[in-house]
């Protein structure tokens, strides 16, 4: 099992998610049940792609799409 | 690794519809080739122009602004500058206007602020507040519409503007067809095009929408990469918007069914497209000039005017009236 840090930036909102090794972005996204195509990702202060693999203490940070009104 | 359909770098975005990943320098172009495809596909501009971007300080419109400055210094006659409408909403704009200055600073962009309570007596939460008092049917965003457009066309005037630039994208688009299907309101849908306001009345200024075929997706990425993504925070009546929930909806199906939303913005253009030469069946009447401002209208009052009178706001020769109770609001003060 692989375990990262999820936060919503400029929120308080913030996760600790444990998925299968191997898993990706999507997958742990999905665990927290959010759509993929609301967010830009970031991991480990870098803008990825929501399909690349995560690893073991990754910080992922989810800047929102659907901000604004 | 996910690697970059062109380069073969890491890819920072995958766009499931076009099956295709992108590089952050192969998606800027991408992003890049897509914008001025739309501009010249509908003509949205002409060599010399002064085009007044419509900014409210979220992603959107920093991204539309920082892209519009650019592709300006390669067309020497046009001249950009920026428009902010404060509504007045509490907790939400103060932030948004800060993010916009600090944009508007580093891109030495000429800008004016406008405020409902200088230009209407009242900020946006006081004309929420009066509605509700009043009983009257509209909603927040009802408002907040009516009177941002009002002023926007007559600020974007008097700043010498020859097309008003707003940042719409794809997204916002295809949810307004949505809400509008809902509502039958297809004299709205016939104007959802990429450009509007082609009725001739002299104090119509032309709106266009650069980012028509640009995913909300793409334009948080532009600005992300491009650091202008503003401090995250929501208009606190979003939520009470139909918007809100087919916005969800839509990012559902996308998801599942990649393409929806290409597919939804054809659709719409093909209505359009079929409902042209009986646009002036569906839009009653011919643009008039609103007897109270002289703003266009296509009733004898505007619909700025309309929902003044019926808040009390305004008087019928068009001055305001002060003093509405706005009850706790009252001591409130719009920045």
């Amino acid at each position: 099992m692989v375990r990262v840090k999820v936060k919503i930036i400029d929120t308080d909102q913030e996760w600790l998610v444990e998925v299968e090794n191997g898993a990706r972005i999507r997958d742990v996204l999905e665990k927290l049940d959010l759509n993929p195509e609301e967010y830009i990702v970031s991991r480990n202060g870098e803008v990825v792609a929501e399909d690349e693999e995560v690893g073991e203490d990754d910080l992922i940070i989810l800047y929102p799409v659907v901000s604004g009104g | 690794m996910v690697n970059c359909s062109f380069c073969g770098r890491k890819a920072v975005y995958v766009s499931k519809a076009l099956g295709r990943a992108y590089c952050k320098k192969h998606f800027l172009e991408y992003f890049d080739k897509k914008v001025r495809r739309t501009i010249r596909k509908y003509k949205m501009f002409s060599e010399k122009e002064t085009i007044i971007v419509a900014v409210s300080g979220g992603k959107d419109s920093l991204a539309l602004l920082h892209y519009l400055v650019k592709l300006s210094k390669r067309v020497p006659g046009w001249t950009i500058k920026a428009l902010l409408v404060d509504e007045g909403i509490k907790g939400y704009r103060e932030t948004t206007i800060k993010d916009f200055l600090r944009v508007a600073e580093e891109l030495s962009v000429e800008y004016r602020i406008v405020r409902f309570r200088d230009e209407l007596g009242y900020s946006l939460d006081e004309i929420i507040e009066i509605g509700r008092r009043k009983k009257l049917p509209y909603h927040p965003c009802s408002y907040c519409g009516v009177f941002r457009r009002y002023l926007l066309n007559k600020a974007a005037r008097e700043m010498g503007g020859t097309v008003i630039a707003t940042a719409h994208n794809l997204d916002d688009v295809i949810q307004t067809y949505l809400m509008n299907i809902v509502k039958n309101s297809w004299e709205k849908i016939v104007r959802l095009g990429p450009v509007s306001g082609t009725a001739g009345h002299p104090r119509f200024i032309r709106k266009v929408k650069p980012f028509y075929e640009i995913l909300e997706k793409e334009s948080a990425l532009y600005a992300v990469l491009n650091n202008l993504y503003p401090r995250f925070v929501e208009c606190p009546y979003a939520q009470q918007s139909i918007r809100w929930h087919l916005r969800k909806y839509i990012n559902k199906l996308e998801e599942m069914y990649p393409g929806t939303k290409y597919s939804m913005l054809r659709s719409l253009l093909r209505i359009i497209q079929l409902l042209e030469d009986k646009t002036n069946k569906i839009i009653e009447g011919e643009i008039r000039s609103c007897h109270i401002c002289g703003e266009p209208a296509s009733h004898d009052l505007c619909r700025a005017c309309t929902y003044r009178l019926e808040l009390e706001i305004m008087d019928e020769n068009g001055n305001i009236i002060k003093n509405m109770d706005t009850g706790a609001l009252g001591n409130q003060l719009s920045i």
